[in-house]
């Protein structure tokens, strides 16, 4: 079969070309049984208490250190199923494909999404492919759904007053990695774009008493302390000396004038848990793959319910809020 | 108002040089001020404005002593 | 415990038992706010002691009739604007460059000034405009982007300047502020100017000031000080001087290759402060001989208000706290600026809303 080595607007048409596109792209990596039968809708088993949930992803570069946006497409919907303590089992595509992007590339990163996806353990059962005009670009919406447990009950209202709370590791990686791209700072930062089953899985497992989860995306750890502290009408104190930060993202962060409390991870979970169990939460996190330099970084008190601070390393009270604006790198 | 930091000298070009931020390489114009490799200098909007002087906390050490005795 | 760890809480312990008279503060930069706010330094501070945030950020002072004028110039055929990050979302008199670039407009966001070379001969039929905004640190870095323009003959490289001077401003501040006892020197323009830039002031107007850098030990190190010179100044009299508080940078002549090479280029100008007026030599322009790099920087005296109820001049000022004014948090917030105080990140509006400042 002979194809064209870029996407062009036949590939939108519904005919030979949309069908050779998806079955020498998509229908390839996503293999399944569900998804094989290419029926109208996917039949899948599953009762009890599902999640459920959608996110679309835009990022530029398309690939980046560290990941693509495939991979992210799927840890972003998979993770968020994860923080409502759900085991991930189904995924959506829809894939909108501008003019003019290289088949390729596309390749790519639907192989990586279909790896990303495996080890997540979600399979691809229904997708969609549209095309539009434009220049080479690539927009990816996903759905996931998951099976909560009928004894597990995580949610951004649950954090109690005196609950530990951890963070599964370095900030900001994912905002920095991409920045770094963007502005043509050379450096070895990679994005932490990844799945948290496994720290999940396993802290639910070994018993940890979670009362809530989120994972750290746009906005930073700043400005998900700020709306949990809120949802739960809680204070959130944390430690200015105990964040991980690696000394190559905090020194990118000093060169854009950025801070890395509102920096976006791609692949990290704020957890809080019962007092009692923080240490071994923290060891088991640590012995997960991506959670090598989780810590523990400051409690849940009453002081002022909605709120959140820092306990800076000079001695001083930092109030946090949401992030406002966008994180743009600043010079002058 | 304006951001600088302080980067290592790791390599020196003709108009520029290589500047390392604890791995971050950024190529900085030289020029306005005579550097060498292993300097550290401040680095603001890809410009090396200065040289650091060695002795950055004995400095700030005997600042506190002078303001004590004041 | 080390010295210096002993020696901080020291001055800790003085700064928030101090029960004189009260003292106010201004410190000057910008990024001297945001490092304030985010070290926690103005909470450790007694009631009697005020650190006010004054006009050294450079986006915050640069008027709307420049900001306009760059998106006119973003929106003409070949022709595109390159800036920092922190100038694009300043609203104009009707938009910012952001929102014009949603339109269509080009506008790149760079991190150095001397990207726009890459750019020039990448694209060699587009002309490429250069945001100039900017104080003392920042003039040297347009000066050798000019050096280097001229050398190699590139025609298709201009420049918008609106460049600032702060000796100029902080003399306004003297003599029209409100009770400003000592200054907070910007620790990067003294970087490039020395500290000697200070002394003139600091003798005809009787305040010190302290040239701060950014750390937290070495800002809490300035501040301390500062406050401790003007209590030395009330009480035995010791006239007050600069005194450099980031000597690891800052010496008192400067860099005076970097100074040379910025007169080289530009000379001293009135510039109108957004929200406060012109300030008679305040401003860099171009020199006569460099008239082809500017974009038409000199026609640019407009200034107006989005919203007449806006207290940005009052706070650059220091003569109101952000919350002083009835739009701070509520009509006015970083998504939706009425003034520039709050779209910058380093806009002491921005900053007070942002960390809960209240003080």
């Amino acid at each position: 079969m002979k194809q064209e080595k870029k996407i062009t607007m036949a590939h939108g048409s519904g005919g030979r070309a949309t069908s050779d596109l998806i079955r020498e792209i998509f229908a390839r990596e996503f293999t399944n049984p569900v998804l094989d039968a290419m029926e109208d809708a996917a039949v899948v088993p599953g009762s009890g208490k599902i999640a459920f949930t959608t996110d679309s992803f835009v990022v530029e570069p398309l690939e980046f250190p560290g990941g693509d946006i495939g991979r992210l497409s799927v840890c972003g919907t998979v993770n968020d199923l994860l923080m409502r303590g759900a085991v991930p089992k189904y995924l959506t595509c829809g894939f909108v494909l501008q003019e003019g992007l290289d088949l390729e590339l596309l390749q790519r990163i639907v192989a990586s999404l279909a790896a990303t996806a495996r080890e997540a353990g979600v399979a691809v059962v229904a997708g969609d492919t549209k095309v539009v005009e434009g220049n080479g670009g690539l927009i990816i919406n996903t759905a996931g759904v998951g099976f909560v447990p009928e004894n597990v009950c995580i949610s951004a209202a649950n954090c109690q007053v005196g609950d530990v709370i951890l963070v599964s590791g370095h900030l900001g990686d994912h905002h920095a990695a991409i920045l770094s791209r963007r502005m043509g700072i050379y450096n070895t930062i990679e994005s932490d774009c990844a799945p948290l089953g496994e720290m999940v899985g396993a802290l639910l497992e070994a018993g940890i008493r979670v009362h809530c989860l989120r994972d750290i995306t746009r906005g930073g750890l700043g400005t998900v302390l700020k709306e949990l502290a809120e949802a739960s009408q809680v204070t959130m104190a944390i430690e200015e000396e105990f964040l991980p930060i690696d000394a190559q993202v905090r020194d990118f962060c000093g060169l854009m004038g950025l801070d890395p409390l509102y920096m976006g991870n791609e692949g990290k979970l704020v957890a809080f848990v019962a007092p009692e169990d923080a240490d071994r939460a923290c060891e088991i996190l640590s012995g997960c793959v991506y959670g090598k330099h989780a810590a523990v970084i400051g409690t849940v008190t009453d002081e002022e319910p909605g709120s959140a601070y820092v306990n800076t390393a000079i001695g001083g009270k930092r109030v946090l809020d949401v992030l406002f604006g966008e994180g743009l790198p600043r010079i002058c | 108002m304006c951001v600088a930091m302080p980067g290592k000298v790791i390599e020196i070009y003709e108009k520029d040089a290589l500047v390392d931020f604890s791995g971050n390489r950024v190529r900085a114009i030289a020029g306005l001020v005579p550097i060498a490799v292993g300097d550290y200098v401040l680095v603001h909007a890809g410009c090396i404005l200065q040289k650091l002087s060695a002795g950055e906390a004995q400095d700030l050490m005997d600042l506190f002593e002078e303001l004590e005795e004041a | 415990m080390t010295d210096i760890s002993h020696k901080i809480s020291q001055i800790k312990k003085w700064l928030a038992a101090y029960d004189g008279p009260d003292i106010s503060i201004m410190e000057v930069c910008g990024s001297h706010t945001a490092a304030i706010s985010k070290y926690g330094i103005s909470g450790m501070l007694s009631e009697r002691l005020h650190l006010i945030s004054g006009p050294g950020c450079p986006v915050c002072v640069t008027p709307t009739g420049y900001i306009d004028r760059l998106i006119e110039l973003s929106m003409e055929e070949h022709t595109t604007v390159v800036t920092f990050g922190d100038l694009i979302r300043v609203p104009g008199r009707k938009k910012s460059l952001a929102e014009a670039k949603g339109e269509g407009a080009n506008v790149e966001m760079v991190y150095s000034p001397m990207d726009i070379l890459r750019l020039a001969k990448e694209q060699p039929l587009q002309r490429f405009v250069f945001a100039a905004v900017g104080f003392e640190t920042t003039a040297p870095v347009y000066a050798v982007l000019l050096e280097q323009l001229v050398a190699e003959q590139v025609s298709n490289v201009q420049l918008l300047t609106a460049l600032k001077t702060m000796p100029p401003v902080i003399g306004w501040l003297c003599e029209h502020g409100s009770g400003i006892d000592g200054f907070l020197a910007p620790g990067h323009v003294a970087a490039v100017t020395g500290s000697d830039l200070f002394e003139p002031l600091a003798k005809q107007y009787h305040v010190p000031f302290g040239v701060a850098g950014f750390g937290a030990e070495e800002l809490l190190l300035a501040v301390y000080g500062t406050f401790r010179a003007v209590e030395q100044y009330r009480e035995n009299d010791v006239l007050p001087g600069v005194k450099n508080y980031y000597p690891s940078v800052v010496c008192t002549q400067g860099n005076q290759k970097a100074k040379e090479l910025v007169d080289t280029y530009f000379e001293p100008s009135d510039a109108l402060w957004r929200g406060i007026g012109v300030i008679a030599d305040s401003g860099r322009k171009l020199r006569a001989e460099y008239a082809r790099f500017d974009a038409g920087s000199e026609l640019l005296m407009e200034d107006h208000k989005k919203n007449q109820a806006c207290r940005c001049d009052q706070v650059l000022m220091g003569r109101a706290l952000p919350g002083d004014c009835p739009l701070f948090g509520t009509a006015c917030t970083p998504m939706n600026p009425q003034g520039a105080c709050m779209v910058s990140e380093e806009g002491s509006c921005h900053q007070y809303l942002m960390y809960h400042r209240t003080r």
